[in-house]
Parts: structure tokens; sequence; C-alpha cells
């Protein structure tokens, strides 16, 4: 029997061994793993327009599929050279904690709470509640919704049923009524069929809406409730977060800023400028 | 897992809560009686002698009976806005509660009327009485008593229907619930307070229509 039992502690021994010393290190950082494999895997959505959402051809595209191929140009010079996983938002940080992806680009709100869970990146877009007009409607922008209602006539906004919805639109417009639906698909048929002025949605999706339905939709220029997405990662492996962060920080302020602004004005609608050369552009 | 209850944000909001229950009772009892209106037309309009009477009738019942009540709330309130027809949203849900009430009811009058015998609208006849003396005289009378126990039971029906109003933002009493509940996340409290509000309620209106019965069928 204890013969038994020592074969089995040298042969475990003999295992962890040869994959210490294949490894170079106590633990090899996560980037010296992806470059092995030959390919980053990125969990993200795929139900939210311009993020995560399938095409007519039902491949995934969006704004945060955008950020995962620049991070496999980085590594790999191509940007094809990663793989989605989908994964619901509750799954965004269990499937990192267990390594089934590397990074998640999935719209998240860098919080407090989270930040005792994973590590984000720097911030690569900062989200924001703004306020959908219908095109062709009684307002065209924000200040003439703010003067009618001034005026006293009355201001009608939909906006989906939530924790400060209330709050939301007497921030957005002080003495506006709110009318809040119980799904974002309920505030848009809202808008469209003139029950409510405007709704108060997200600035991303006002920003996509009004450019791929420029007929029926107006962005009214307002904004308010700012929120940062990161990307989000594993808080124990320093070598990784940094790349990540420098990868990002050259796409959007640096050599690589056409990646950025390309993607940006595909789901955004809006074309950013070059980074001023001389002081860093965010020191400025 | 433990769930702790907190009754408290229910206690600091039963007003509202009430007041949406009292909502969606008068905005049930006015679509009933709207209803009625609409179901004696089609329903007079079912048993006439004339086809195309009859066929409007049971297109109307047939269109509103197998349509559900959801979509064809939205219809109202997203999709006639678009043919220039715009209701307010409370207006807009007792319009669309009425017809679908209308449609019921019809085929609860016709089956009323068609169970009166043949010798009482005969006998009436007999006596001179015009086709609108029996109708209102004769057939009404007897036909309401018959159905007012089906009447009943369609009321409360009714009632409990008027929480699809939520849906367009009618201040009722699911609308208040979800409120409650997203805002708190106390959903557990929440629901299950209007629940027991629509429980009470539905059986304090059932228990009075039967005493209205009973009292009918008595007189």
């Amino acid at each position: 029997m204890w013969g038994s039992v020592l074969t089995v502690f040298l042969l475990e021994t003999l295992s962890v061994g040869c994959s210490y010393s294949a490894a170079g290190g106590p633990q090899s950082s996560k980037l010296q793993k992806v470059l092995g494999r030959g390919k980053l895997i990125v969990g993200t959505g795929s139900t939210n327009v311009p993020w995560h959402f399938k095409n007519e051809k039902g491949e995934l595209v969006g704004f945060d599929i955008e950020m995962g191929r620049i991070l496999a140009q980085a590594l790999f010079g191509d940007p094809n050279k990663v793989e989605f996983v989908e994964q619901s938002p509750d799954a965004r940080i269990p499937n990192l904690l267990v390594d089934k992806v590397d990074v998640t680009f999935q719209f998240m709100t860098i919080s407090p709470m989270r930040l005792q869970q994973v590590a984000f990146s720097i911030p690569y877009y900062t989200e924001g509640i703004g306020l959908l007009l219908p095109a062709g409607g009684k307002y065209k922008n924000y200040n003439e919704l703010a003067a009618a209602q001034r005026r006293g006539e009355k201001v009608t906004i939909a906006i989906l049923q939530n924790v400060d919805a209330a709050d939301i639109v007497q921030r957005i417009l002080k003495g506006a009524k709110d009318d809040q639906y119980e799904n974002q698909g309920l505030v848009y048929q809202a808008i469209n069929s003139r029950r409510a002025d405007a709704g108060a949605v997200d600035l991303s999706s006002i920003m996509w809406l009004a450019s791929k339905e420029p007929e029926k939709y107006l962005n009214s220029g307002f904004s308010v409730n700012p929120q940062n997405y990161g990307a989000a990662m594993r808080s124990d492996d320093q070598v990784w977060i940094n790349f990540v962060n420098g990868v990002l920080l050259d796409a959007m302020t640096g050599a690589t800023y056409p990646l950025y602004n390309a993607a940006y004005a595909k789901w955004f609608g809006e074309q950013l400028p070059a980074p001023v050369i001389g002081k860093p552009s965010m020191y400025r | 897992m433990t769930y702790f209850f907190n009754f408290e944000v229910i206690r600091n909001n039963i007003g509202l809560m009430l007041g949406g229950l009292g909502l969606g009772l008068c905005i049930a009892v006015v679509s009933l009686f709207f209803g009625i209106i609409l179901g004696l037309f089609a329903a007079f309009a079912a048993v006439s002698s004339n086809p195309a009477l009859g066929r409007l009738s049971s297109g109307y019942t047939a269109l509103f009976r197998n349509t559900p009540l959801l979509v064809l709330i939205f219809i109202a309130y997203f999709g006639l806005p678009d043919v220039g027809i715009i209701m307010e949203k409370t207006t807009s849900f007792i319009f669309t509660l009425s017809l679908y009430a209308g449609a019921y009811m019809a085929d609860v009058f016709r089956a009323g009327l068609q169970a009166i015998p043949r010798g009482v609208i005969e006998a009436g006849q007999a006596i001179g009485l015009t086709r609108f003396q029996i109708r209102w005289s004769i057939q009404m009378p007897i036909m309401f008593r018959n159905v007012l126990p089906s009447m009943s039971n369609f009321l409360i029906s009714l009632f409990k229907d008027t929480s699809l109003a939520a849906s367009i933002t009618v201040h009722e009493l699911t609308y208040f619930a979800r409120k409650l509940s997203v805002e708190t996340f106390r959903v557990f409290e929440a629901w299950l307070t209007a629940a027991v509000l629509y429980v009470v309620t539905c059986y304090l209106v059932a228990y009075l229509l039967r005493k209205l019965e009973r009292k009918l069928s008595f007189g």
C-alpha cells in the first residue's frame, strides 16, 4: 500500500515539476498563454445594438466586437484571430474567474462592487442617458423641448421603468411627465406613435438609431448620467492588464487611433478627430 | 437561503396601490357599461332577419373574441395615432376594453334572447305592442334576469383584465406594483400585496353581485 502511495506521490511531483519548467515561472501571464494559443478568447453578448448583436448573416458585430478585434490585431497582427464566447450578463464575471474567457468586452460599467471581483481596463466608452426625438416631430432638439416646458406645454418623456426612472426624467427636464414602460421596445413604440414627445434611452442606442434611421429618429443633443465602460479581466494578472490598457490607450489616442475611430464612426455615426500631436490628449 | 420580508415599503405606498385598485375597478365598470350597450346592438343584429346585420354582428364578435386583449390594446394605443385617432391612454384603454366586452356580451345576450319562449313575443304582438316596445319591455328584462350571473362573472374577469393597462402606463394597481418592485427590489412583497388586493376586491364584487342576483330573482 505504501509503495502505491509513494508511486502516486512521485508521479504527481514529476508532473507538477514538468509543467512548472514549461511555464517558465510560478504563474506565467495570460499574455504568454494567449500568444502561445494563437487566438484571443473574448466574452461578449449578442443582443444589444450597437454593442454586440448578430447581423442579417448571423455574424456577431458591434462596438464591443470591434474592441476585441483591436486587441487581436495587437496580439497577432490579425483582427480575425479571436473567438467570441457569447455569455449572459450575469456570466460576465464568473467566466473570467474560471478562465473561460481571457477578457470581456460587454458594455460593462466600471463599478466599485465589480472592482472587488475583477479588474477593469481604462474606459473605452462613456455611456450616458440621452433623449431620443421623433424625426419630423414637434421638437427638433432639447432646447425646443425645454422651451416648451417653460411655456407651460405638457411634455411627456417615455422611459424604461426602473430604479430612479422618475428622478432621471426630472433631471433631464424638470416638470416633464414620465411614462414608464416595462420594456425598451415599448419606449420606442411610444416615440414612434407620438405618445411621448421624447424617450430617455442609452446615448449609444440614440446615436445608432439616429445614424441608421435618420428619417425616424433624432438625437436631441442632450445627455446625463455618465458611466464608464471598461474591459473586464482577472485582477491577479498585472502583465495582462497592462497589455490590454496599453492597446486601448494607443487605439484611442496613439498610432492605432484609425482602428478605434473607424469603429466609432461605424457604430455611433460620429467621426472623431485625430489625436492632437504634442502633449498627449488625455492630459490636456 | 433566508429571505427577510420588509413590508415597510408597502405601508409607505399603500395609498398609491389602493388608488390604482380604485381606478381599475372604475375602468372595469365603465367598460362593462359601454360593452353592454354595444353587446345589445350586436345581439339584436345577430337575431334579426336582416342577413347583413347578422354578418356584421358575427364579424365584430369574431374579431374581438379571437384577438388577444393585449394586441388590441397596443393597436388602439400605438396604432390608431398613425391614422390620426389619438386618445388619452385611459380613454384608449376603456375604448378597447369596451369593444372587447361588447363582443363577449353580444354572445351572452344573443343566447339570452334566443332562450326567451317565442310565445312571450307573440303575446306582445297580440296586444299590439311595437317591435321596440316588445324588445324594451318584454325581451330585455327577461334577458337581463337570465344573463345576470354571466354578466357578474364577466365583470370580475374584466376587472382582472384591467391589469393589462399597466403596459400602456395607466396608473392602476399592477403598474404601481411593478414600479414598487423595480424601485425597491421588494419584488415578493409588492406582487403579493397586489395579488391580495385583487383577490379581496374580486371576492367583494362577487358577493355584492350575488346579493343583487338573489334580490332580482325574488323580485
